[in-house]
């Protein structure tokens, strides 16, 4: 069975963007799910299978980081890996996703051959 | 606390950078404009807010045939109307221009924190920054066409 991706974006601008460079970058999900904030994000990652998340940091109603500190409790989707793509770089906010669970981040603007490099290895 | 570098200089870099990486497009720019009212004729404004060292906003102002021209090249689609996606669009080009900045600015030791993109479509509108505000606009060219970054700010 293949693996399935969400991305987590108020943009849906970006959620294609993001779409079209994983195309590019030659990595193949069978399905793109697609959320735009962390609420959406929980009732998704509750309904359906995915194996990784691509998720935005700055959003309303429930931003990335309060996504990963919400997904930590529940035991049926925490272990699920998050990778974070955003125009955040500061090591404040970075570092609390990572200490949240997320595996690294993807900074705005970004080529495929970037997310190529950060996500391959992950999968 | 004084700014130590080129505003519009850095605006320039950091919108050329967006450009040429999510766009594949170059950018050229023409001379920025201090502290006065510009001859903006535009459709669309995107803007979004920054906070903590730097207190303002930043403002992308599009005539309908730039927005559109940028919204299809992001998207690989033709784009008819200013409609949502072009409202969306830009406000995400602002959104990466101000990361952009940000991160310049972090290396001075000031950190801005980013509010959630904003996108207007009208003329005849001003934005308006807080009093005693430091306002740049960078005019700049895309294939020829002209729209503008603004930055109102505050030292805090």
């Amino acid at each position: 069975m293949g693996k399935n991706v969400l991305l987590v974006d108020d943009s849906s601008t970006m959620r294609k963007i993001i779409g079209r460079s994983l195309r590019q970058a030659g990595i193949d999900f069978d399905n793109i799910y697609e959320a735009a904030d962390g609420l959406e994000a929980l009732a998704i990652l509750e309904s359906k299978k995915v194996d990784i998340v691509l998720s935005d940091i700055n959003m309303p109603n429930m931003d990335g980081i309060a996504f990963l500190r919400e997904k930590a409790n529940r035991a049926a989707i925490k272990n699920i890996p998050v990778l974070m793509i955003s125009t955040e770089t500061g090591d404040d906010i970075i570092g609390e996703a990572k200490s949240l669970g997320a595996l690294g981040s993807i900074k705005k603007p970004f080529t495929p051959d970037k997310v190529n490099e950060i996500l391959g290895p992950l999968l | 606390m004084a700014v130590e570098f080129d505003v519009a200089s850095e605006i320039l870099k950091a919108a050329q950078d967006v450009f040429l990486t999510m766009l594949m497009v170059e950018l050229e720019s023409e001379d920025a404009i201090y502290n006065k009212q510009a001859d903006i004729n535009a459709n669309l404004t995107s803007m979004i807010g920054l906070g903590g060292g730097i207190r303002g906003v930043l403002a992308i102002h599009c005539p309908a045939n730039v927005a559109k021209a940028i919204t299809g090249n992001f998207l690989g689609m033709e784009i008819e109307e200013l409609n949502d996606d072009v409202k969306d669009a830009i406000g995400e080009i602002a959104n990466m221009v101000a990361g952009n900045l940000k991160v310049v600015y972090a290396t001075i030791n000031v950190n801005i924190e980013l509010a959630i993109p904003t996108s207007v479509v009208g003329e005849s509108f001003n934005v308006c920054g807080a009093a005693k505000a430091q306002r740049v606009i960078v005019p700049l060219l895309m294939a020829g066409k002209r729209f503008w970054i603004e930055l109102m700010y505050v030292v805090h």
